[in-house]
């Protein structure tokens, strides 16, 4: 048996090594989203160990006692003279715009360097540490971007725009620790002059490293000794460790939770092309199976042959994906790294053994169970089927199962049920998490009911080539719905790919939209001005000095009220109707004077209250007020609500500054923007946006993200093609004699590639209309689950997107089918009709 | 070679001169046809003879301008098939040529009535409905037309292969072992038919048989033997097509 094995291996090598593409592709997919989770939390842990490297000692402010806001200049004294601490450090960090070289506010984290050199936490990239308060370091690729450079001075902007000017001493290096991973930049001061930025919040934690000759433990039992110990939590270095650790595995597992979902789907299509590859394997060896059985083969022997075969193919397989997979690994970091912004920083690749594991369970468990059934279904080949005259694999022609049907309902209900649950409910996010576990179902549903869904999708599809190609067309129609279950699972895995490719892509446009739309309700006017910095406010006297503008009609400042339930715009009261103009559909904007408020429809729907109602809004800072809702209005998503100025110069937060100042040039004033640079310029906060910058900005981000899932997806998407590819080489080598009669009755070389090619485009086209149904339907239903709250998000179809999928679907499915053609194509017609 | 040319067109339907096909290289090299000359005149029924391995299945091959020749001209119809290509073979095959093969003649995914016309329309031609109508009521498959060939008996398949050959109309039909698969009395159906279109509708058909007996339905045998032509039998019966084959060591 070991031998008729091996030989059947080598005898198929061909079609053997195509379908362990698929499971390769599968299992690297798999390894490269281990390893890549593997690689972010050991480049995490590096950096926090960098954090609580010859950290001994750390005292924090302990969380229950109100009484001690911060650690005092004695309590700090204390630590240093406890026995055994050779040095103690306070450490901090607080946002802190820097000026970049043209003179605008960047926010920036600045942090307190320790003066001991055992504690400093980044290493020195170029010149020195700063030693006096004036002076200062900045994380290396912060001097890059906001252009600074040694021997320079730099500013900070503190509170109320204050300047704080240093000199640039040298920069040093920040890592991939949490902050660089969100691409904050970051300086670096000494602990004094890190403290007068605020000189009223004390340090929050101070670090201290033993000296020799000391434990850890007896350094922090003096250490608690020392200080009050009831108002501090004191750590030993490694409890901080271990702290640290824990919650920068929390952090990257989600990331690692993400792509594992993405690796799922990948696995789930290479599952599927792999049982179809054995599927049709197994049919076409009917012959030799059956002529194995009636030479004696046993049952157990047939299905123990075809596992064989299925374990080596996983096994080689395996350990080709396994070092794809860290390929893909090292490529997604590089990708990853240059979104950063970086372009540099290290790639790791550590291959753990679960990885190891998993691609084996992956490669090798997936690719035998996924034989199991064929090997069962080659276990009832009868003998006699040897000595059939036409061996034609078509004889699992759709059972049109009860069973199906009825799985296809389950699935339908569950599914049904539950998107119009999750519609239903309030919180957005158990709404998005429950309507797309609906979806899922209901893509289950569609999958299960596949092969009852080729025979019509393929005569709807099938007319537009027949209209044009006539025959070959017709041919390729036929053959694309002679066998349902195999065109159904072939063209399943492109299904699944394309589905949540058209999901994802239709919500991130619909949510693009929606942001477009609040954009373009927010500026109404030509320009808007807004503060870099978050809660940074504009200074007041800006508003005054654009309204001096020549060029410049008219000018409007805002102030944002954040309560605990809704935030809330003030505008001047002769702006209301001019620069902002929203619908009424109740009560009167003429009512809008002091203590006053016109509140959204969104807002009356979710809130419940009406025209005379009595809010009663809560903020972060100040007193309540009570505000009379006087008009409901529609048209405007700037907030839940506008009051006037004046009200909402009852709000400390709001008395501060801006949130942003709405300006309408005059007519046909040339040089507008210039105008207005003029003055924004000097203003280190001041941005000037007009609505199409922003959308732009918010778009390059929001593409972004969609490329890299596109690319994520991309990969199943991939799989799913090699599949097609699969499906038809194989089905060609099974039609070799048709082939070769068609040759013979006529059809030309190119008529018969053009066949093949038809039918790949179908099978591709089924795949990937049924799915971009599916996804747009899907699409549908998460916008809604998203809008049951604060905003409505409408659909959007990206058709262009679509049109590009399709188009890519079509132009794939052309390249998948051109091995097979110019086999076919190449193959004599007597060579064919020899074929057995 | 003057006196061959004159003659086609107007009786010769096809004819060989000199033929030689080699299949392999140096010590394995097989002869399959080794100087074979021969012609087949229009309107008649021939049938090819030989025993196992003499070259009849790789002469019609060569005459249909299925495969290639490696010394010799085949002209079919006037036409020197062995100086064209691909394209222009495929072309010949489609409006001059008909086949029927001992199996796997029929495309699986068609209905019967498709398969019959599957050469027109891959020739673009309109049928002519008068013509199909005869062929199909001869050949008593009107009440299968709408089957698929899995829902045919192998007589009844046979039967649609000689529709979808005769149906365009050729200049001529090749069968190699049309009757091969077919129990007697199913085979007697086919070969009547044959027969019937040479005799009644003028068609010229070229049939490679081993059996006697379906050697005796046509006008005239061709004998081959080691790839050489080995003499020919004028209205042939079973007894003397028997007596030859014999002769030749069959
Ligand atoms: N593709 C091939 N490669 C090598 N030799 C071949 C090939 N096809 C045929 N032959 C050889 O050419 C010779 C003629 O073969 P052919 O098939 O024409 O015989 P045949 O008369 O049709 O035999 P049969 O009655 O068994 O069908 C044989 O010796 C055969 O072995
Ligand atoms: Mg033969």
């Amino acid at each position: 048996m070991l031998r008729t094995i091996i030989a059947g291996l080598r005898a198929r090598t061909a079609r053997l090594v195509l379908s362990s593409v698929a499971i390769a592709l599968g299992v690297a997919f798999v390894t490269g989203t281990l390893v890549l989770g593997d690689a972010m939390n050991a480049s995490l842990r590096d950096e926090f160990a960098k954090g609580a490297r010859n950290v001994d000692v750390s005292v924090t402010v302990s969380g229950d006692s109100s009484d001690v806001d911060g650690i005092s200049p004695e309590t700090l004294a204390a630590i240093r003279q406890a026995p055994g601490v050779a040095g103690a450090d306070p450490r901090g960090s607080q946002a802190v715009p820097v000026l970049t070289a043209n003179g605008k506010a960047k926010p920036a984290w600045a942090v307190s360097l320790p003066t001991n050199e055992k504690l400093r936490e980044f290493d020195l990239a170029d010149g020195r540490y700063p030693t006096s308060a004036d002076e200062i370091a900045v994380d290396k690729r912060t001097a890059a971007t906001a252009k600074l450079t040694i021997g320079q001075p730099v500013v900070l902007l503190g509170k109320e725009e204050k300047r704080h000017t240093y000199t640039l001493v040298g920069t040093y290096q920040q890592g991939t620790n949490t902050m660089s991973l969100s691409g904050y930049d970051h300086v670096g001061l000494t602990p004094e002059a890190f403290q007068a930025l605020e000189p009223e919040r004390p340090p929050y934690q101070v670090v201290a490293t033993a000296a020799a000759g000391f434990t850890q433990q007896q350094v922090v039992d003096n250490v608690r000794k020392a200080i009050d110990a009831k108002a501090f939590t004191v750590q030993s270095g490694e409890e901080l460790t271990q702290e640290t650790l824990a919650r920068v595995e929390s952090q990257s597992g989600e990331f690692t939770a993400l792509l594992l979902a993405f690796a799922l789907i990948a696995l789930v299509v290479a599952a599927m092309v792999i049982y179809n590859t054995f599927t049709i394997l197994v049919a076409q060896r009917t012959r030799e199976l059956a002529l194995m059985r009636c030479v004696g083969a046993s049952r157990g022997q047939v299905f123990r042959g075809v596992l064989a075969e299925a374990l080596v193919m996983g096994l080689t397989a395996s350990v080709i994906g396994l070092f794809g997979g860290i390929g893909v690994s090292a490529l997604l970091q590089r990708v990853i790294l240059s979104f950063g912004g970086a372009g540099e920083g290290v790639v790791y690749l550590p291959v753990s053994v679960t990885t190891v594991l998993a691609a084996f369970a992956v490669g090798t468990l997936v690719t035998v169970l996924a034989a199991v059934l064929p090997a069962r279904k080659a276990t009832r080949v009868a003998p006699v089927a040897a000595l059939r005259s036409q061996p034609d694999s078509g004889e699992e022609v759709a059972r049109t199962g009860v069973v199906r049907a009825l799985t296809a309902v389950l699935f339908t209900v569950i599914g049904v049920g539950a998107v119009v649950f999750g519609m239903s409910m309030d919180d957005e996010d158990a709404a998005m998490v429950v309507s797309g576990a609906g979806t899922m179902a209901l893509l289950a549903a569609v999958l299960v009911l596949g092969p009852l869904l080729v025979g019509p999708v393929n005569r709807v599809l099938g007319v537009l080539p027949r209209a044009l190609f006539g025959v070959p067309a017709k041919l390729a129609s036929a053959n694309a719905g002679r066998n349902p279950k195999r065109t159904a699972a072939t063209t399943a895995a492109l299904m699944i790919g394309v589905t949540i490719v058209a999901l994802v892509t239709v919500v991130a446009n619909s949510a693009k939209e929606t942001a477009n739309a609040q954009i373009d309700e927010r500026m109404p006017a030509d320009y808007t001005v807004t503060s870099s910095v978050y809660d940074r406010p504009l200074p007041k006297e800006l508003a005054t000095q654009l309204a001096a503008v020549p060029e410049v009609a008219k000018v409007a400042p805002t102030t944002v009220v954040y309560g605990e339930r809704e935030y809330l715009t003030g505008i001047p009261r002769d702006a209301i109707g001019d620069l902002f103009r929203p619908t009424v559909t109740s009560g009167s904007l003429a009512d809008l004077v002091d203590g006053t408020v016109a509140v959204n429809a969104d807002y009356v729907k979710r809130r419940n209250v009406s025209v005379g109602s009595m809010l009663t809004i809560r903020p972060e800072k100040g007193e309540e007020q009570q505000l009379k809702v006087v008009a409901v209005i529609e048209g405007q998503r700037l907030s839940d609500g506008v009051m006037t100025m004046e009200t909402s110069q009852r709000f400390p937060q709001a008395a501060e500054g801006y949130d942003s100042i709405l300006v309408k040039l005059k007519d046909g004033v040339a040089n507008g923007r210039a105008a207005v640079e003029r003055v924004t310029d000097p203003s280190p906060l001041a941005l000037l946006d007009s609505a199409a910058e922003t959308k732009e900005q918010l778009n390059q981000q929001l593409n972004q993200v969609l490329t890299f899932i596109w690319a994520l997806i991309g990969l199943a998407v991939l799989i799913a093609l090699f599949g097609i590819a699969n499906t038809l080489t194989l089905s060609v080598l099974e039609r070799t004699r048709e082939s070769a009669l068609l040759r013979a009755l006529g059809l030309t070389r190119g008529q018969l590639r053009l066949m093949l090619v038809i039918e790949s485009v179908l099978m591709a086209l089924m795949g990937a209309a049924i799915g971009l149904l599916l996804g747009i339907g899907f699409g549908w239903v998460i916008t809604e689950a998203l809008s049951t709250d604060t905003i409505s998000v409408d659909l959007i179809v990206p058709f262009g997107q679509i049109g590009v999928m399709l188009a890519g679907a079509v132009v794939a499915a052309v390249v998948a089918a051109a091995l097979p053609a110019r086999r076919a194509a190449r193959t004599s017609v007597v060579a064919g009709m020899a074929e057995a | 070679m003057s006196a061959l040319v004159s003659d086609v067109g107007t009786r010769t339907a096809v004819a060989a001169e000199d033929l030689v096909k080699v299949y392999g290289k140096g010590d394995t090299a097989v002869r399959a046809l080794d100087g074979v000359s021969v012609t087949f005149q229009a309107g008649r029924f021939t049938a090819i003879m030989g025993p196992s391995g003499s070259g009849k299945s790789t002469l019609m091959h060569c005459l249909a301008g299925l495969d290639n020749v490696d010394g010799g001209k085949v002209h079919v119809g006037g036409t020197e098939i062995t100086a064209l290509g691909d394209k222009d073979l495929t072309k010949l095959r489609r409006d001059r040529v008909g086949f029927v093969f001992q199996a796997f003649n029929l495309l699986p995914t068609l209905t019967a009535e498709a398969n019959i016309l599957l050469g027109l329309e891959l020739a673009g031609r309109k049928p002519d409905r008068e013509w199909f109508d005869t062929i199909v009521d001869v050949l008593g498959l009107r009440d299968r037309l709408k089957h698929k060939p899995s829902e045919l008996s192998g007589g009844q398949q046979q039967r649609v292969a000689c529709a979808r050959a005769l149906v365009a109309r050729p200049d001529v039909v090749f069968a190699d072992e049309p009757t091969g698969n077919l129990d007697s009395r199913s085979g007697a159906e086919v070969l009547d038919f044959l027969r019937m279109s040479v005799r009644k509708l003028g068609q010229t058909v070229i049939m490679v048989t081993h059996d006697p007996v379906a050697a005796s339905y046509a006008d005239r045998v061709v004998l081959l033997a080691d790839g050489r032509p080995a003499g020919e039998i004028d209205s042939p019966t079973t007894d003397s097509v028997l007596s030859a084959l014999k002769h030749l060591g069959a």
